[in-house]
């Protein structure tokens, strides 16, 4: 057996007829009313049916649209990825990354100057001395001749050492 | 804008470039000195004091007379000069000039008589000292000190 609300429902769509029909209009308390409400329905229904039907597509725009799939569904291996990387690539020079570099960067400097100042400094001290490249005291006059070179550290003085040269009178001293 | 780090890089290299111009002119003090060990020695010569120190520790005397003395002042680093004695010559021929010093080529004569010969590379902070022949009870020593 059908409910009021069941019934009322299936009036409201036309749906009940004959014997139902009537007893369901006389248990009704206002018929007036109920008619009222049933012709509001009925428009609201049609109003429904009428905005929200779905639009029957044209041939071109048909075409158009499987076309707009297709092509999304072939290039849908390529958007997310490329989608992605552009994600990847505006986000990889992070604060972090960037600290990182940073702090890099720094300690390959320090390093390199390290070494080259290691490597520099030999250089630089052998700058502030003098150096004898060579000498050469004549074999003839002082055969026994022998040359050393010294360095001496307090004044940075260097020193050429002859030993053998051929000695002379104290008249040589003069000026 | 933009271009000012340029500017600024170019004056820069310009007065580092010019730098060792300004530093070449520079003199060079060569001496003949005999060292003596005497009962009352004389003052060290000016040019002598700055190796004092090393000279009295070095070579054992007490007194550094100058007996010839050449000042010459080097523009080119291609210079050649004389510092002479009585006796002896002191032939220096500058045969260029870098950053540490100049390159000189030095010839001891006595009299026309070549004594020694050596080359050496003299440092602009390092003066050079060479022993030469005993001379008496004393002892020659060529000097050269860039001031």
């Amino acid at each position: 057996m059908k409910r009021f609300e069941e019934k009322w429902t299936a009036w409201l769509d036309g749906q009940l007829s004959g014997r139902e029909l009537a007893e369901f209009e006389a248990s009704l308390p206002d018929k007036a009313a109920a008619e009222a409400e049933k012709t509001g329905a009925r428009k609201l229904r049609q109003l429904l049916k009428d905005q929200l039907g779905v639009r029957a597509l044209t041939n071109e725009e048909f075409f158009s649209h499987q076309i707009h799939e297709r092509i999304a569904q072939e290039s849908g291996d390529v958007s997310p990825a490329s989608g992605r990387h552009r994600i990847e690539s505006s986000t990889w020079w992070t604060i972090p990354r960037l600290l990182s570099a940073g702090t890099v960067s720094v300690a390959v400097f320090l390093v390199c100057t390290v070494l080259l100042m290691h490597e520099k400094k030999p250089t630089e001290e052998s700058q502030y001395l003098t150096q004898i490249l060579n000498a050469r005291v004549d074999p003839v006059i002082s055969p026994n001749a022998t040359v050393s070179i010294f360095e001496v550290k307090q004044d940075r003085v260097t020193v050429l050492w002859t030993e053998g040269l051929q000695s002379l009178p104290a008249d040589y001293a003069a000026k | 804008m933009g271009r000012s780090p340029a500017y600024v890089i170019a004056v820069v290299a310009l007065i580092i470039s010019a730098t060792p111009a300004l530093q070449a002119a520079q003199t060079v003090w060569s001496g003949l000195v005999i060292a003596e060990n005497v009962a009352q020695p004389q003052p060290i010569p000016p040019e002598l004091t700055r190796i004092e120190g090393s000279l009295k520790a070095f070579f054992g005397y007490n007194q550094f007379q100058v007996i010839g003395q050449s000042q010459k002042k080097l523009k080119t680093g291609q210079e050649d000069w004389l510092a002479t004695s009585k006796f002896f010559g002191l032939y220096v021929d500058a045969r260029g000039e870098s950053e540490a010093g100049y390159v000189l080529n030095l010839k001891l004569y006595k009299e026309k008589e070549l004594l020694l010969e050596t080359d050496a590379k003299l440092s602009k902070r390092s003066p050079l000292v060479i022993k030469g022949p005993q001379v008496g009870g004393g002892q020659l020593l060529l000097v050269l000190i860039v001031q």
